[in-house]
């Protein structure tokens, strides 16, 4: 049964210096390995708090993180490995290419030569920049970037992927082609877990959700199993506001 | 290694791509050089060819006074006027040129300033002799007068440097006239005393020949130190540590644009990352040195300064400029770490470099500074940058000689390169 189970959190709690709230209070989830896994909530929720402490670029106060079975404070580097990490921030070096970019994230995970080139070449194309690519970053469109800065994650082709708000401020098109990859991704056996505030989205993509609020979970479940719960609400939307609230978030 | 070499090649790309960047590296420092060099230049031949203008009242007109004004008009330094003897408002006029600006140093020469020093001269004299000779030069006894004075007003603009060498000219001059009264008061003492008719063919000028020489060890023929020697390596090492600008803000544009996050999530240490932005900019900072030095060499020259001398060790020459482009380099990632903005770096940073270069002697040698500033500036990288280059160019140094400031230079190196590192690691404590 474990060996289902990609990500496995326990009591999780992160404490920003300076600070008198906790970002994420005493959080635990598990993740089974090939699921989509939909973390929603309001700005300030600690979403990003979460994926940040997931994929060790900050750490936990406290609680215990295990990725496929691999304890993250003991062996991150191992973790590493096995992840892919999409920013919600467009991580890319403006000044490069898209060629060169994706050359130099290649190299960092390790990749190089025919292998890293035909993968560039492969995913450039599948993305619809194949006539751009040795084009500078900053003359791209919004679309184009957030496609490029996804490419950059799944260089690679990690076991479980991290996405902040992917499709944030894009076009329908691009988000199209965004999901559809993600899902062909998910079928040959990758993990994700995501975030977003798109409702409708997240309730067609994931396979499970979690609606957080002030670092806990205050709900999960899979899509219809949650609609099912709130038979009083239409969509995923209602539902997330029913749990949630309508009060502004900062 | 491979993350490494992606690194480097990457932050290639992007430096030879920043167009406004390469200027500031490469023409600011230039254009800094010629300007420094021929600025310095023509404040040394100001001196020495555009002579200085001095307003005389000469109130005296005798021995004293006429010896004054000729010494001031042989002297190279001065171009002397005299201005003409009005009567009382004579000095209030000199003194309204001189505020004015329209002379930079006026002299007034007072009245009756020969027979006071004479007066003074035979007083002193008869100090020397027994009681009995007390009226030797007359029939009363002599009284020791008020000093024969001269008075200098300058024009505030003037610089120190003007005023000292006004007033030591006066002094030699004064000396010298001295000299030759009493000389002319001991002549008819034998006249008068010993009936001995004095020939006055003596000349007792030039007695004592002060030659100057700059020391070397083992009578080594050493270079000359002029405006070139030492604004091509003050301004160059300022230039390379400059880099701190665009690599610290390099560094910060990349953590704000969630590109190190990118890295950090990375398998493996972060350390390939760091190091290939060090290469990058240790290699920019060399190309800095090496057009810099070559300016000295082929370009001041046309310009009618002095050609660089580099000195004769080139092994010591590479050695000292690469630790000086590491440390530029280190500063540089030291500061990107700790600053949280592209403003505070760029702020940061270029305060930090000009008061490491003004506490380093960049702008004033570190020997006319206080004692106090003397021992700070031990501390600045710039210092040590700059005393290498001096013991290379100046004392034809080698390697063993300037490996001091080579170790001190890699020292700061490597406390840049730990600092940055815990801060690194501290941020994601967070």
């Amino acid at each position: 049964m474990d060996k289902n189970i990609a990500i496995e959190v326990k009591e999780l709690s992160k404490r920003y210096r300076n600070t008198e709230t906790l970002a994420i209070n005493h959080l635990s989830l598990e993740v089974e390995s090939g699921e989509i896994f939909g973390l929603l909530g309001p700005n300030g929720a600690g979403k990003t708090t979460i994926i940040s402490v997931l994929c060790n670029f900050i750490t936990a106060t406290s609680g215990e993180v295990m990725i496929n079975g691999i304890n993250l404070k003991s062996d991150a580097d191992n973790i590493k490995k096995i992840i892919g990490v999409v920013p919600q921030e467009i991580a890319l070096f403006p000044n490069l290419t898209a060629y060169e970019n994706l050359r130099f994230f290649g190299n960092m995970y390790g990749l190089k030569g025919n292998i890293l080139k035909e993968k560039i070449i492969q995913l450039i194309k599948t993305f619809g920049l194949a006539n751009k690519a040795h084009q500078k970053i900053h003359t791209y469109s919004g679309g184009m970037k957030r496609r490029m800065n996804l490419i950059a994650g799944i260089l690679h082709s990690p076991e479980i992927l991290f996405l902040d708000e992917p499709t944030v401020g894009i076009d329908v098109q691009s988000r199209a082609v965004i999901i559809e990859y993600l899902k062909k991704l998910n079928e040959l056996g990758t993990t994700i877990v995501y975030t977003s505030h798109h409702m409708e989205e997240a309730e067609k993509f994931c396979t499970k959700i979690a609606i957080i609020d002030m670092g806990k979970i205050i709900i999960e479940g899979s899509p219809a199993g949650l609609l099912r719960k709130y038979s009083n609400c239409y969509n995923l939307e209602d539902v997330f506001l029913e749990i949630t609230g309508r009060s502004l978030r900062d | 290694m491979l993350k490494y070499l992606a690194s480097t090649i990457k932050d290639f790309i992007i430096l030879s791509r920043d167009k406004a960047g390469l200027a500031m590296l490469f023409l600011m420092p230039a254009a800094l050089i010629i300007i420094m060099t021929l600025l310095q230049d023509s404040t040394f031949k100001a001196l020495e060819e555009k002579k200085l203008p001095i307003l005389v009242l000469n109130y005296d007109k005798d021995t004293f006074g006429i010896n004054i004004v000729e010494g001031l008009k042989k002297s190279k330094f001065f171009k002397v006027t005299e201005q003409p003897d009005i009567g009382e408002q004579s000095e209030n006029e000199l003194k309204m040129q001189v505020a004015k600006g329209a002379f930079q140093i006026g002299v007034v020469i007072h009245k009756n300033a020969t027979n006071v020093l004479r007066n003074n001269i035979k007083f002193n004299i008869v100090q020397l002799l027994p009681e009995k000779e007390d009226l030797i030069f007359g029939d009363e006894p002599l009284l020791l007068q008020n000093a024969a004075k001269i008075e200098s007003y300058f024009d505030p603009i003037t610089k120190n440097s003007f005023k000292q060498s006004i007033t030591s000219a006066l002094h030699e001059f004064s000396s010298a006239v001295e000299a030759k009264i009493l000389f002319g008061i001991y002549s008819s003492l034998f006249r008068e005393l010993l009936g001995m008719e004095i020939k006055n063919k003596a000349n007792f000028t030039n007695l004592v020949e002060i030659e100057s020489a700059y020391a070397s060890i083992n009578d080594e023929v050493i270079v000359v130190p002029n405006s070139v020697q030492h604004n091509v390596p003050a301004w160059t090492i300022f230039a390379m540590f400059f880099i701190v600008i665009p690599l610290a803000g390099n560094i910060i544009k990349e953590r704000e644009s969630g590109v190190s996050m990118r890295l950090r999530i990375m398998a493996g240490s972060n350390l390939p990352f760091i190091l290939g932005k060090i290469t990058t900019f240790f290699v920019v900072g060399l190309l800095q040195a090496a057009t810099m030095l070559l300016i000295g060499v082929l370009i001041l020259p046309l310009i009618g300064l002095p050609q660089l001398i580099v000195g004769d060790s080139y092994s010591a020459l590479i050695l000292l400029t690469a630790s000086v482009a590491l440390a530029a380099a280190g500063y540089g990632v030291v500061i990107g770490s700790i600053a949280t903005s592209q403003e505070q770096s760029s702020i940061f940073g270029s305060i930090s470099v000009v008061i490491f270069a003004a506490i380093g002697g960049i702008w004033v040698p570190v020997f006319i500074m206080s004692e106090t500033m003397q021992l700070v500036s031990k501390f600045s990288p710039l210092n040590w940058a700059l005393n290498g280059y001096y013991d290379v160019f100046l004392r034809n140094a080698g390697i063993s000689e300037i490996l001091y400031y080579v170790a001190m230079l890699m020292i700061f190196f490597l406390i840049c390169i730990c600092i940055a590192w815990y801060y690194n690691m501290s941020r994601k404590e967070n």
